[in-house]
């Protein structure tokens, strides 16, 4: 393996924004971030064209390609793997996934409390996972904030994400609760996770984080 | 000039190399019929989650079939609309990465532009020609002028050809696509048996109208009382098949003699789109052609039904002409070739 820390270009276009992040000689060489709610596929690769000028990298130098899989909205997370997948297929480098959630626990200073990352679906459930000690406790889910109560650890507890503001209204009032660490996945963070973990085994497939199957119902009467 | 061609609108992912010379270096096409079969039809979030999933393979394979690689190539051209746009999205975005980390020009095609232009890979049909665009969600008459240069003589004002097969095929219980599996069960049938209206015929223009030829099917098939026998079906879908190639000729003759005002004699009608893989659709233009004194030109059948040869190609002669595509065009849902052309309010994007 290389002694050197890999250069890395990093995406996150799963939710309400658009990150970009190019992480070379351990540290973070230039980075572009937008909130926005629709125009990622207009805006994305815009944005890493500027991050590798900024950089002044060449797609050439990069080691490793790395993108968030969701759970996420699913037209923001198919735009942020399509790409990835076009840089990693023109450079023939690698391309590892990184989910969501846990690049906002990640982002969020280690408590003592578990930590809840709960991210908006723009439906009715949130995506979650439990955390602590910087490691999943749990698998990621989609559940409903009534349903989600049930889930998560007993006692005294952080939250991070965009949801944790719904996930709030639905937690017994004299609970003690903390709200920390950032609402969204940040593209730095997501490089960071993808550089620590190249050519180990915890490197993660690009592969979509859908949670949830397409809307639709099979025909009542089957075509014959 | 070597372009990579990528396909990703409705429920076919496809890659192609062509180069400036009209050769077809490879052309693959992954369908996703079996993704869908379950459904009776398209659905969007399932095409968008198979296209994500397959198009990078494609792309690879139509590299290697070509035996070239990206340093090889001029230029890259994707579908970026219309079309289902989950599809459309991940098909853009991927084709714009790869301009992107190659230093590549991106060139945004328009599906319905890569029909109207295939002719011209095909067969090298020069400028102007009619062009019959017949598929699943289209179905429209243009004069094709030049690249860019499209003027809508007619278009359907409810449902598309290829829909009207699909769901005549339903009602029938032929199963999904519907196209394939009418003319298969017309081959047995009397296209004479049942007296189906035949749409639009004898009106002025050159507009089209499927949806009342559908519900005529749906009560045919109900005035039989229980599940038609073989021979029931075949009659139906024969009578069927025969009604919307008799409209589509009329239709299209009307347009003929339009163009011929408009270009004088002698041009070519060209028929693309899905729709345009039925025979007897095919014999029937042919005669109509041959009646007007015009030639006539279908392409071969892969480059009818949706293929990313005709994506690429039409990214050759945009290209040709200086133009290319900014990282920041928007993937479009609806994106007429004419955009003078008044909107057919009930048919939507199949306009």
């Amino acid at each position: 393996m290389d002694a050197a820390p890999p250069r890395v270009l990093a995406i996150d276009s799963a939710l309400a924004a658009c990150s970009v992040a190019v992480l070379a000689e351990g540290r973070i060489a230039a980075e572009r971030r937008e909130a926005m709610s629709r125009g990622h596929a207009e805006r994305l690769l815009p944005m890493v064209r500027e991050a590798m000028a900024g950089a002044g990298l060449d797609f050439q130098a990069l080691d490793l390609i790395a993108v968030t899989v969701g759970p996420g909205h699913f037209t923001g997370l198919r735009v942020g793997l399509a790409a990835a997948q076009g840089i990693s297929l023109a450079t023939d480098r690698p391309l590892a996934g990184v989910t969501t959630l846990e690049a906002v626990a990640a982002a969020t200073a280690i408590a003592d409390e578990p930590l809840v990352v709960a991210l908006e679906s723009k439906r009715a459930d949130l995506y979650l996972q439990v955390f602590g000690d910087g490691r999943p406790l749990g698998a990621p889910m989609a559940l409903t904030p009534e349903d989600a109560v049930n889930a998560l650890p007993p006692g005294p507890l952080v939250l991070a994400g965009d949801g944790a503001a719904r996930l709030m209204t639905v937690l017994a009032s004299g609970r003690s609760v903390r709200r920390l660490g950032p609402d969204r996945p940040d593209a730095a963070t997501v490089a960071r996770i993808a550089a620590s973990r190249h050519g180990t085994a915890a490197a993660l497939p690009p592969l979509p984080l859908y949670l949830r199957p397409p809307d639709v119902t099979l025909p009542k009467a089957a075509a014959r | 000039m070597l372009a990579l061609g990528i396909e990703t609108s409705c429920d076919e992912t496809a890659a192609a190399v062509v180069d400036g010379d009209r050769r077809i270096r490879s052309s693959v096409v992954a369908s996703q019929l079996e993704h869908h079969r379950p459904f009776g039809g398209v659905v969007p979030e399932v095409a968008a989650r198979a296209h994500l999933e397959l198009l990078q393979g494609l792309v690879r394979r139509a590299l290697e079939e070509a035996t070239l690689g990206f340093d090889d190539l001029d230029l890259i051209a994707a579908t970026t609309g219309p079309g289902l746009i989950g599809g459309v999205i991940v098909g853009s975005t991927l084709g714009k990465a790869l301009a992107l980390a190659r230093g590549l020009p991106f060139l945004a095609v328009n599906h319905l532009e890569g029909h109207a232009l295939s002719p011209r890979l095909s067969d090298d049909v020069p400028f102007p020609y009619l062009l019959l665009l017949v598929s699943g969600g289209h179905c429209q008459l243009l004069a094709v002028e030049g690249v860019g240069r499209y003027r809508r003589y007619g278009t359907t004002i409810d449902d598309a050809a290829g829909e009207a097969f699909d769901k005549a095929a339903k009602k029938l219980g032929l199963g999904f696509p519907g196209g394939p599996a009418i003319e298969r069960a017309a081959k047995a049938g009397d296209p004479k048996r049942h007296p189906l209206p035949r749409p639009m015929i004898g009106r002025p223009g050159s507009d089209f109208s499927f949806s009342g030829l559908k519900t005529a099917v749906a009560h045919a098939a109900d005035a039989i009382g229980r599940a038609p026998t073989d021979q029931e079906q075949a009659d139906l879908a024969a009578s069927f098949q025969e009604s919307v190639a008799s409209s589509l000729a009329d239709r299209t003759r009307n347009a003929l003699r339009r163009f011929a005002d408009e270009f004088g004699p002698g041009h070519t009608l060209v028929v693309a789109g899905g729709v345009a893989a039925n025979t007897r659709l095919r014999q029937v233009l042919g005669d109509l052609a041959a009646r007007e004194g015009v030639r006539f030109i279908a392409p071969p059948l892969a480059l009818c039904t949706d293929n990313a040869a005709m994506i690429a190609w039409a990214g050759i002669e945009r290209r040709r002409l200086g133009q290319e595509d900014g990282l920041d065009v928007a993937p479009r849902p609806r994106w007429p070739l004419d955009a003078e052309a008044p909107p057919a309010p009930y048919a939507g994007a199949k306009a």
